[in-house]
């Protein structure tokens, strides 16, 4: 069995700038957040695989109405295709459509630390 | 043969209430005592849903309080909490353990509150709804409720050209249904013209495309196939399908494909040995417009990516060739998390028996729900048929 990828790392390769995968020998799936798993096969033979910080929005919303705790409105957020996986993030220009090409360009952190890919237009 | 029978439905009005979580409980589950026509003393197993109670109200440990407010202490309760699946992953647990001969008589149910009446704001409750997407992976950028069904609905839009319009529609026939029900938390129809007008919560959807916050209860009777002869218009239980999807959203192999729900329908369908095309209407999972157009895709009402057209066309109205959401659904009918499934459950025992008045499918006796939980992680699908 090959080490486990945890959030904790995750997180920190965000903040460093780096987008970190799984990729699972048995079935070949690539997921963009640790699992102890693969959630396609149950397979534990899973490599942590760094993920390309460049990539295609796959969908996007604007929020308007945000939860407690966050003052902002209209933000973007966004799922991005990076290679063969896919992560969830916030998009820093407005306007950033399906099929656009965008790249990693910092993070967002919540009160707990736990940190969120920023991406923009390429 | 069918897996159970209900024998006994009912449920609050969905709006808002100022009435205990008990005592909004207690209204469904009297009133679905006395439809089947048990005492409190016949029931001999009770399981129920409740989402977020501790979140809203700071009150957990919710069973045996609410058993005992019902005449019922004494006997096993179970809780569920699967987000917007509570309620009918209850029921399917209930179906199970009377089909296995462990309980003859169960009460399933739920009830939440999700109003300004828990003290909670909008932005509190906001947050306390987004707590059902992944604490690590979706909640640090700030994802709301809205903004789930809106990334699914964004990809659904640009694979096939589903437009703003159609899900105006989709508002529209279930305002227009709502204003039929008694129950509803709107009786008030809208047009489409009116909701495109509406402020945008998560682009696609303006608040027309979002279901209320409501507070409510729903209850009904199950029994075992063989008991259910010896009550009033039973209605059977052909099959509960239940199914999970991968989280977070971006692990996910097709969003917008709600894999869960294809999964649930299969399975309630091919227990009930039967068909979508079978099927006279459906209640299906509306919490925002999108939802209804994906969920009638997955429930196989209509071809893929022909959701939003099925809704312009009113193939998919009370009068149209593939009813859904005669009630109103959640987004006209409310959508008290945690009573939900049940109130579905209510609504097809109703038309099943010709009960459901104005907004009767006329002549209804196979119908399927559709209730959904969380990121679409859970799916439960329920088919039921008047019995002969």
């Amino acid at each position: 069995m090959s080490e486990t990828l945890t959030h904790g790392e995750w997180n920190r390769a965000v903040q460093e700038g780096e987008l970190l995968g799984q990729h699972c020998e048995e079935c070949d799936h690539t997921q963009g957040t640790p699992k102890a798993a693969c959630p396609y096969c149950g397979s534990t033979d899973l490599e942590t695989v760094e993920l390309p910080t460049e990539g295609e929005v796959y969908t996007e919303t604007t929020i308007n109405v945000p939860p407690e705790g966050i003052d902002e409105r209209g933000y973007q957020v966004a799922v991005v295709q990076v290679g063969d996986a896919r992560v969830m993030g916030r998009l820093v220009d407005q306007e950033i459509d399906i099929g656009d090409r965008v790249v990693l360009s910092g993070f967002d952190e919540d009160d707990q630390g736990n940190a969120t890919p920023r991406f923009e237009a390429q | 043969m069918a897996r159970a029978a209900v024998v006994g439905a009912d449920m609050t009005e969905f709006g808002v209430h100022d009435r205990s979580l008990q005592e909004l409980f207690g209204e469904a589950a009297l009133g679905a005592f006395a439809d089947a026509g048990v005492e409190p003393s016949a029931v001999d197993a009770f399981y129920f849903g409740n989402a977020m109670g501790g979140q809203t109200e700071n009150d957990t440990h919710l069973g045996p309080k609410l058993a005992s407010h019902v005449g019922i202490a004494g006997v096993p309760v179970q809780r569920f909490e699967d987000a917007c699946a509570t309620s009918a992953n209850a029921f399917k647990n209930a179906v199970e353990a009377v089909e296995a001969g462990i309980h003859d008589v169960v009460l399933v149910g739920g009830v939440e509150r999700c109003t300004p009446e828990t003290g909670k704001d909008t932005a509190e409750m906001t947050r306390i709804f987004a707590s059902a997407s992944h604490r690590q992976y979706e909640q640090p950028t700030g994802l709301t409720f809205p903004g789930v069904f809106a990334l699914f609905t964004k990809r659904h839009m640009h694979e096939y050209g589903t437009t703003e319009e159609q899900l105006a529609e989709v508002a529209v026939k279930n305002h227009g249904n709502g204003a039929l029900n008694p129950n509803a938390h709107f009786g008030k129809e809208t047009t489409v013209e009116e909701a495109l007008e509406g402020p945008v919560v998560a682009d696609p959807f303006r608040l027309m495309d979002c279901c209320p916050f409501s507070d409510g209860a729903s209850a009904v009777v199950v029994v075992s196939d063989d008991a259910a002869d010896s009550y009033d218009e039973p209605v059977d239980v052909g099959g509960v399908g239940h199914a999970t999807d991968v989280v977070p959203i971006c692990d996910k192999e097709t969003p917008h494909v709600t894999q869960a729900a294809r999964d649930a329908a299969s399975q309630a369908y091919d227990q009930a040995g039967t068909s979508a095309d079978e099927m006279d209407f459906a209640e299906v999972h509306d919490c925002f417009t999108g939802a209804e157009i994906l969920a009638s895709e997955a429930i196989g009402f209509v071809e893929d990516g022909q959701g939003g057209a099925a809704a312009e066309e009113g193939v998919t109205a009370r009068d149209g060739e593939r009813p859904i959401n005669p009630s109103g659904g959640l987004k006209a009918k409310g959508h008290p998390i945690g009573a939900t499934g049940t109130g579905q459950i209510v609504e097809l025992a109703e038309h099943l028996r010709g009960d459901a008045g104005e907004r009767q499918i006329e002549g209804a006796e196979r119908a399927v729900a559709h209730n959904l939980g969380g990121d679409a992680a859970t799916t439960v699908v329920t088919v039921m048929e008047a019995r002969e």
